[in-house]
């Protein structure tokens, strides 16, 4: 018993240290940034790093007076919310189809679409888009952005329909559902917490997708990725104002991921424990 | 309500046949069970009628409907699952009300349908559960009213008491079949439990590979076996099985020794042919323990089971491995003796190649 009692605690401070070293890979470079984007301008570059220094608003302040930052963030917002609900409304009876069928191939050419890199499609979207005149629109980045959110729909609703029973899809039809109705009335419902997180990550990632918005949008329709690209200068970064733009871009995401912490970490892993 | 009609009805699973051609009717009113082993296509015969299989030949009818191409919502069957297949994220009543929902209902005719159902069923307390706050037994009762509340033409079970503990299973056995005479709506149950099967049935359908081995009351297939399958499908334990030989009015085990001919019923020994190749069936309770017959053979008891209303001993005739059912007064032990015979009459013939019962 003493010998399985002590291999349990060392199983135990392993994983303790194994994950103090995976959180500070993960953090400390969120913690430079919001850090740096409370120091001035001189001290965001001193080598070696400053820990103690005195905090000032600065950055925040030029970067509201040097850019329309709400006016991106707004845009951001559009793009990110259409897309989001796109990617819903696409992938959410495309998973459900691929799930009750069980034919994924189609579901498999989404995710290799999604995994190719986005500059292949950038060029033929580019060129199509310019010519039905929709460069710098809303809508060209809501629907190459539901490129990049209905993948993770797809893939993150299918476990979730493979989880419910075959044999209550059947008792629905047998009551008389169509089946739109079976997706509508019974397989939705049962996959609402699977819905939360596939809005989430789709919400998350397209937030977060800067290629197409660089390329494909114009200064009135220009996400905050895209224009925290603008303190990037070719003689000179303000790299105070950059921190700044992305602690409060990286702040939308990690709040809804707070918020829906629990539902997350069930819907991830879903799949994995359905046995 | 509505009769049932397969005629030459094919279902393969691309290159695997599981129905090759099958004719079956059953008329209105009729509780009828399919029973056979695992994979013997009695599920699958279920599903075609419920519309969730499509089939590959033949027609199937409800009523005077041809429904081949009919989709499960549009057939007005109710079918209870061996899960129950409840809606999770719905109340009992809200399950119960569903189908009738769907069939654009009022409100008030789908609060009284499920209130009688719910009486009937005996489930009126818990109408506002969700299925997981339920027992299985009251799951099961739930999965019942779902498809009692719609007043179908036909009722389809699918093995719905398995997942049920052995004592439940006998309550609610009784409680389908009750309903059933009370309903008086066609119905089709699935179950490779023979006693389900012997219980509840007007008819038994017995299968194996997809194939109807025979069509009859409880009794006749019982009593009647059409088949060395059918024998040995039904009843429990099993049927046993003694090669034999006929000839000079008696009937030869392999070890030479000879039980005498009206063991078997009346007028088989001319029909037996060369009275080669022939097996004996003799059910465990048709041996009797005749200490002052001439004809009685002693056999050895090799093992006792102790049923309490009666006692199954286990012993070998003529090299066969064989049961007996006697009384449980006798409390046979071990490596006695007991002088065992067939009851006169009782025994059927089978021959050996083709399997089929010789009458």
């Amino acid at each position: 018993m003493s010998a399985i009692a002590s291999s349990d605690r060392l199983t135990a401070w392993l994983n303790a240290v194994l994950l103090f070293f995976a959180g500070c890979v993960v953090m400390i470079p969120t913690l430079w940034m919001v850090l740096s984007s409370f120091k001035q301008s001189f001290e965001v570059t001193a080598y070696p790093p400053t820990l103690f220094f005195t905090p000032t608003l600065e950055n925040y302040v030029s970067l509201s007076e040097t850019t329309p930052f709400l006016h991106y963030a707004f845009n951001s917002m559009v793009v990110t919310t259409a897309s989001t609900l796109l990617g819903l409304i696409l992938g959410a009876p495309a998973a459900f189809v691929a799930s009750w069928t069980r034919i994924t191939w189609p579901a498999v050419v989404t995710l290799v679409a999604r995994m190719a890199p986005g500059t292949l499609f950038l060029l033929p979207w580019y060129v199509m888009f310019r010519q039905v005149d929709m460069i710098g629109s809303y809508w060209a980045l809501i629907l190459t952005h539901a490129v990049i959110t209905m993948p993770i729909v797809i893939w993150v609703l299918l476990p979730f329909f493979d989880n419910i029973p075959r044999s209550v899809y059947e008792a629905a039809q047998v009551d008389g559902c169509s089946p739109f109705r079976v997706f509508w009335r019974i397989a939705l419902p049962l996959v609402t917490s699977g819905l939360a997180v596939s809005a989430i990550l789709a919400f998350v990632f397209s937030w977060n997708y800067f290629l197409f918005a660089l390329v494909l949008s114009n200064s009135d329709t220009k996400t905050l990725i895209a224009a925290s690209f603008n303190f990037i200068g070719e003689g000179s970064t303000n790299w105070g104002a950059l921190m700044a733009a992305a602690t409060l871009i990286a702040l939308p995401p990690l709040v809804l991921a707070v918020i829906v912490q629990r539902w997350l970490i069930s819907g991830l892993t879903l799949g994995a424990v359905k046995g | 309500m509505a009769s049932l009609s397969m005629r030459k009805l094919v279902k393969k699973y691309g290159d695997f046949t599981v129905i090759p051609d099958l004719d079956l009717e059953i008329p209105d009113h009729e509780f009828v069970v399919l029973v056979g082993p695992s994979g013997c296509g009695k599920s699958t015969l279920l599903r075609v009628l419920a519309g969730l299989e499509s089939i590959n030949g033949g027609d199937l009818f409800i009523g005077d409907q041809r429904v081949n191409d009919v989709p499960a919502a549009k057939r007005d069957i109710a079918m209870v699952f061996q899960d129950y297949a409840l809606y999770p994220h719905m109340t009992v009543r809200q399950n119960m009300a569903f189908s009738l929902e769907m069939r654009g209902m009022t409100r008030e005719e789908i609060a009284g349908r499920v209130e009688r159902a719910a009486g009937l069923l005996h489930i009126g307390d818990f109408l506002d559960r969700r299925p997981k706050q339920l027992s299985g037994g009251q799951r099961q009762r739930v999965a019942m009213g779902r498809a009692i509340v719609r007043n179908p033409k036909v009722f389809l079970f699918d093995e719905p008491l398995s997942n049920l503990d052995a004592k439940l299973r006998a309550q609610v056995r009784a409680e389908i079949k009750a309903l059933s005479q009370q309903l008086r709506t066609t119905m089709v149950f699935v179950t490779h439990d023979q006693v389900e099967a012997m219980t509840m049935a007007d008819r038994i359908v017995v299968m194996k590979s997809g194939v109807i081995q025979q069509v009859g009351t409880p009794e006749e297939v019982y009593e009647t076996p059409n088949n060395l399958f059918v024998a040995g499908f039904i009843g429990s334990p099993a049927m046993n099985f003694l090669p034999v030989t006929l000839g000079d009015g008696r009937a030869r085990l392999a070890d030479g020794r000879a039980l005498p001919a009206e063991i078997l019923g009346s007028g088989l020994a001319p029909s037996a042919g060369s009275g080669e190749g022939l097996v004996l069936g003799v059910r465990p309770e048709h041996f009797a323990v005749a200490p002052n017959d001439a004809d009685a053979l002693p056999v050895t008891v090799d093992l006792v089971e102790p049923l309490g209303s009666d006692t199954l001993v286990h012993f070998k005739l003529a090299e066969t491995d064989a049961i007996a059912r006697v009384s449980p007064d006798l409390r046979p032990k071990p490596g006695d003796t007991l002088p065992l015979i067939p009851v006169r009459g009782k025994a059927l013939l089978f021959e050996q190649e083709s399997g089929r019962a010789i009458r």
